[in-house]
């Protein structure tokens, strides 16, 4: 890991809110729509976008991959999507939790609601409730879609249909607004649902993200991902003075020097910008990029450590 | 070894995502919709003008054309310039051999432009509904409303879809006029079925749609306590449109399933009432519609069995069963 | 569970070329459709009417 592409890290990691923005545009460009309260209807809308984004969004560019998972498994015609999997196993291969923290649209409203200064708590001792995703993934996404089906074979989409904030917040309420029919037709099921918007909007204040950590089925799937995605992150041994500043920055709990292809990890890069050393980055390629030096790694690491002991 | 081997397979995967990329994003960006939906209102505006140019020998070919053709015609979406050359061809002894070389010359033009509306179509798909809409900035008249040509009460035939007439005493909204057909092929005229109930419930489902198809017991339960008050309910699947076989089986076996029995009916996607349906965006809707093909109320959307539906959808039937006993 | 160089190698070209693999047969039996017919209308169960 040469200079170069360490001060590319902090770049990256530097401009992340940035490029939150700009991503989040792409995935809902068609913004006359909110007035007009229609949706886009082209065929862009065949392929996903990779963040959590209501395809019934009047803006939204793409289809919502945890929504077109649900509406294929749960067609009469289909009982699982190859299409929706092959794509979500490219995203996650090619970019992995790195979506998360850079392209979705709803880890970024988290992340700004979490900027209002309120009280703040640690997730840090919540984290069994990190495996409730998986479980909202595995039920909600896959198995009753699937199989609590009508008797024409057709399964409701558990996940939208239930806890979804995303389509309140970008589907509900905008159109809503725009079409009085859609207004008289809301009823208990929106009542809930907005609920659970507000319930999330209200944590993530107070939390970090509570809704990846949590809920997000999609995140599940990426995090699962992480391990063998070829966006990683990269602490380099020879610099790493183990000062356990990453690990305090990370607000995701992860401790980058043990697990950098941690499943909660979004690559956010708050560990590069808070190491003293520039040690830690981003890597991209196959692998685990393994350098010859950083065989005998370990053993400089005491040093460094006995080190720092000293004075 | 290993890195060639590397090389290699990221090459083939950048080859490939690339080609998928292309294959997906066909799609001309260099026109704004505004731009695409004004270039649908010229070429309209083109068919137009030839149509007016040689009225009387239009008029002509528009009494020989054989109306049921005209049906099937715009049911399967052909070119409509193909079908008035086809229509000319059948009635060639009508006219002169002048008359038939010009009226054949301007029939390819339309040939032409149509291919070009047809271009255009598969590009942005709502150019025509933004035609409609008016979002283009100009004011002019599209195609599809002015260009009714009458020649008996019996056959009315526009340029862009058989049947569909409009009518001029726009107090009420009205529900846009079509002629189509059936699930099970039989003909269907929209202001003969309107005429014939005190009020006609009207469902846009689609057969994938879980919520559409939630319903469809309840509508056949509904339909049944309307006959009895002298109405009646319709369904309009909207994957049918144009007749689309393999749409006409699936949407039918889910009706099976479901115990419905009710009509349920297609049209033209490139119809006024295409394009009415092209318009929904939450399925289900229920439109209400009067004896005289007026729309009742606003639409319903979403399952009239949700609570707030039902009890919209009863004070809108109540209302156009009342007022069509006050007459 | 730590992936060793080699294996993390094999495992990242497999899974691509499952996913490509995938996306084009899921293409093939018309599960694309199905995507856009979904996408294109307002999803009442996502909004929270149906």
């Amino acid at each position: 890991m040469g200079k170069k592409f360490s001060g590319f890290s902090r770049l990256l990691a530097r401009f992340r809110g940035w490029i939150q923005a700009a991503a989040t545009l792409l995935t809902n460009i068609h913004l006359p729509n909110f007035s007009k309260g229609t949706l886009y209807r082209g065929d862009a809308k065949t392929v996903c976008v990779p963040g959590l984004n209501c395809y019934s969004c009047p803006a939204a560019t793409g289809a919502c991959p945890i929504g077109s998972l649900q509406a294929v498994i749960g067609s009469s015609k289909f009982s699982f999507s190859y299409y929706i999997v092959g794509i979500l196993i490219l995203f996650g291969v090619l970019l992995g939790r790195f979506i998360c923290g850079f392209l979705c649209p709803f880890g970024w409203f988290q992340e700004l609601l979490h900027k209002i200064p309120v009280k703040k708590f640690s997730t840090r001792k919540l984290k069994p409730l990190t495996y409730l995703k998986y479980v909202i993934l595995l039920v909600m996404v896959i198995l009753l879609p699937a199989l609590a089906v009508n008797d024409v074979g057709m399964g409701d989409p558990f996940f939208c249909k239930y806890l979804c904030p995303q389509g309140v917040l970008e589907g509900a309420i905008p159109l809503s607004i725009a079409n009085s029919g859609i207004r008289e037709a809301l009823g208990d099921l929106f009542a809930w649902k907005f609920f659970v918007l507000v319930a999330v909007v209200i944590l993530s204040m107070l939390f970090y993200r509570p809704f990846c950590k949590w809920l997000c089925p999609l995140g599940a799937i990426y995090a699962l991902m992480n391990k063998v995605s070829l966006c990683q992150m990269k602490v380099d041994k020879h610099k790493c003075v183990s000062c356990g500043k990453c690990a305090k920055a990370c607000k995701m709990d992860v401790d980058v020097t043990k697990t950098p292809n941690h499943t909660e990890c979004i690559r956010c890069g708050m560990c590069i910008r808070a190491c003293p050393t520039k040690a830690v980055g981003y890597r991209y390629g196959f692998g685990t990029g393994k350098d010859k030096a950083a065989a005998d790694a370990p053993q400089k690491i005491q040093l460094t450590k006995e080190q720092e002991e000293q004075p | 070894m290993k890195k060639f081997l590397m090389t290699v397979l990221t090459l083939v995967l950048v080859c490939s995502l690339t080609l998928a990329s292309t294959a997906w994003a066909e799609v001309d960006t260099t026109m704004t919709a505004e731009e695409a939906a004004a270039k649908y209102l010229e070429l309209k505006d083109q068919e137009n003008a030839i149509l007016a140019e040689n009225a009387a020998l239009w008029e002509k070919v528009f009494l020989a054309m054989d109306k049921d053709k005209a049906m099937i015609s715009v049911a399967t979406g052909e070119n409509y310039g193909k079908f008035l050359l086809d229509t000319i061809e059948s009635a060639k002894d009508q006219f002169t051999e002048d008359e038939l070389t010009l009226i054949t010359g301007e029939a390819e033009k339309i040939q032409t432009i149509e291919d070009d509306v047809e271009a255009l179509l598969a590009v942005y798909p709502n150019a025509k509904q933004d035609a409609i809409d008016g979002n283009t900035g100009t004011m002019s008249v599209p195609a599809d409303a002015s260009m009714v040509v009458s020649t008996d009460s019996s056959m009315e035939v526009s340029a862009d879809a058989a049947g569909v007439t409009v009518t001029m005493d726009d107090t009420a909204e009205k529900f846009p006029a079509f002629e189509g057909m059936d699930l099970d092929g039989n003909a269907v005229n929209s202001s003969e079925l309107f005429a014939a109930n005190a009020v006609t419930v009207v469902n846009f489902w689609f057969t994938t749609c879980s919520p559409c198809v939630g319903e469809l017991s309840e509508l056949d339960a509904m339909n049944k306590e309307l006959a009895e008050k002298g109405g009646a309910l319709i369904g309009i699947n909207a994957f049918t449109l144009d007749g689309d076989a393999d749409a006409i089986a699936e949407a039918k076996a889910v009706l099976e399933k479901k115990g419905a029995t009710y009509q349920n009916v297609y049209f033209a996607s490139d119809s006024e009432a295409g394009l009415f349906t092209e318009n929904i965006f939450a399925y289900p809707t229920t439109y209400v519609v009067d004896r005289n093909g007026n729309l009742v109320g606003d639409p319903i959307v979403g399952a009239i069995t949700g609570e707030n539906q039902a009890k919209a959808l009863q004070e809108l039937i109540d209302q156009a069963l009342a007022a069509d006993i006050a007459k | 569970m730590r992936l060793s160089h080699g294996k993390k190698i094999f495992f990242q070209c497999l899974l691509l070329y499952a996913g490509i693999v995938m996306i084009c047969y899921g293409v093939w039996r018309g599960e694309a459709g199905t995507v856009l017919s979904k996408a294109i209308k307002i999803c009442l169960e996502c909004v929270g009417i149906g």
